[in-house]
């Protein structure tokens, strides 16, 4: 589902990421870890195609995304869904407008898109929080409004780049519900933290990113 | 839909900024388009000069009735004669008693009728360009038993010149202010893009098209355009209710003044034209 294949980026000679080879079957549900400045970011910016690699190839759901051509890119990305560390949240419009977006975007009705934003809002237990806006929520219920933003529109890849930096141990709790419950529905997801506990009882597969290089593979 | 409802927020959010562009854009649509009502009424003017020229054909002493009647031919022939009318001196010498009424005796001095012949020759109403009378003239001049050819030369280059001077400084005008107008739209889109650049940013991130994105852009700015030029007409209709309806009554000079009703309709459409470009221009492309 995830493969990258000797993937390597350097920014202004700084080398983000070295000969990066790393593979996520359909469905399942990975870690990758390492130190701050480790590149775990800069990974997920080129699984999202908001970087482009210097070497390699990265393949997400058959399709390989180094050589795609930006018109193709708002469609590739409508099938990833993407949970921000800063959650990139609108904090003008409400919760139910910022995860309606995802759908007006792909040009749902409005109808069903009021269905979805009411059945993803209640897999976070946030329904009553429909008409607030972002700011007078705690960092923990923002957190769970990008989950649900980016599941809203149903993608086969899910990452999660530190979901539950600067959350307390509940909320973490309460993240990693939602992310069980979404891969048990068949979504790969790729969750980049450097909170080891969040991980030990969970993952199947788990990178250790170290200056720019992958240190490890564990099953 | 959702694109419109973006688009209207956004020029509610920044009511004041787009409120100003609205009006400049209104000021100069309107300065534009009283430039170009001039031009028209000096077009107007001058259109049907020709029709209002009287051609005198005068005539040499002594020209024997055969001559006169192949010369009228001739100017008869003419593309741009409508009509040609001989008039003898004795014919001449009767009109000028009927135009002296009373004191027609001021003409008994004269022992011998001074008068000539002449031709009187009429212009047709359209289709007649100024060079095409000049050329005639100089033609008529030119034909055996032609004395003198008179008509109101002065006048007819004056108002030429103005037409040919009215015309360069309105088109100057013109794309002077076509490229302000379509700068102010420019300006303004592009500020409002920079502003909800954060949020252009998540829009791309979450998978929308490049026109998914521009389209509240384009739609603000044609919407600021159309505001612009109304704010525009409603000026034309001001300047025509207040001043040009009043000026048109009082002094019969202006007569001839007239505003299209078809400006005040074109200003928002021009409006929103200039918006549309200028949103296209502050946009650019898109990157990923």
């Amino acid at each position: 589902m995830i493969e990258l294949e000797n993937v390597s980026k350097a920014f202004g000679g700084y080398a983000a990421l070295s000969n990066i080879s790393l593979k996520v079957e359909r469905g399942d549900m990975a870690f990758v870890t390492g130190p701050s400045g480790a590149g775990k970011t800069t990974l997920f910016k080129l699984l999202y195609l908001a970087e482009k690699p210097d070497e390699g190839t990265i393949t997400i759901a058959g399709c390989n995304v180094a050589d795609v051509k930006s018109s193709y890119i708002p469609l590739l990305r409508r099938n990833i869904g993407v949970v921000f560390q800063d959650f990139k949240l609108l904090n003008n419009k409400t919760v139910y407008d910022n995860i309606a977006l995802t759908l007006r975007i792909r040009g749902f009705m409005e109808r069903e898109i009021k269905e979805r934003v009411h059945s993803v809002l209640k897999m976070v237990n946030l329904r009553h929080k429909v008409d607030n806006y972002p700011l007078t929520l705690s960092g923990g219920e923002q957190q769970r409004i990008t989950i649900a933003r980016s599941i809203v529109g149903e993608p086969t890849v899910m990452l999660a780049d530190e979901p539950t930096g600067n959350l307390d141990e509940e909320n973490e709790k309460e993240i990693m519900r939602i992310f069980k419950q979404i891969n048990a529905k068949g979504t790969t997801i790729l969750i980049a933290t450097h909170n080891r506990a969040l991980f030990r009882n969970t993952a199947r597969k788990v990178f250790t990113l170290e200056g720019g290089m992958l240190r490890g593979e564990e099953e | 839909m959702f694109s419109l409802r973006l688009a209207l927020q956004s020029i509610f959010k920044d009511k004041w900024m787009n409120f100003l562009s609205m009006l400049s854009i209104g000021v100069m649509l309107f300065i534009l388009v009283s430039v170009a009502i001039i031009v028209y009424n000096v077009e107007r003017l001058t259109a049907r000069l020709p029709e209002r020229l009287t051609v005198m054909v005068m005539l040499k002493e002594g020209v024997a009735g055969e001559e006169i009647k192949a010369a009228q031919a001739v100017i008869k022939a003419e593309p741009a004669v409508k009509a040609v009318t001989f008039v003898s001196k004795e014919r001449a010498m009767e009109d000028l008693k009927r135009s002296f009424k009373k004191d027609d005796f001021i003409l008994k001095g004269f022992g011998e009728n001074p008068l000539f012949d002449s031709f009187d020759v009429k212009i047709k109403s359209e289709g007649v360009h100024i060079d095409e009378v000049k050329r005639l003239i100089q033609k008529i001049k030119s034909m055996k038993g032609v004395d003198d050819v008179e008509y109101g030369e002065a006048l007819m280059d004056s108002l030429y010149a103005l037409k040919s001077g009215m015309r360069a400084l309105g088109l100057s005008i013109g794309i002077v202010f076509v490229c302000s107008v379509t700068f102010i739209c420019y300006t303004t889109v592009k500020i409002l893009f920079y502003r909800h650049k954060d949020e252009i940013e998540v829009y791309k991130l979450l998978g929308a098209t490049r026109w998914f994105v521009r389209a509240p852009f384009f739609i603000e700015g044609s919407i600021i355009g159309i505001l612009g030029g109304m704010i525009g007409s409603g000026m034309l209709m001001g300047l025509y209710q207040y001043f040009i309806r009043r000026l048109i009554a009082d002094i019969p000079m202006f007569a001839f003044m007239s505003i299209p009703l078809q400006f005040m309709y074109m200003l928002p459409v021009a409006g929103m034209l200039l918006g549309l470009g200028g949103s296209v221009l502050a946009l650019g492309r898109l990157k990923y």
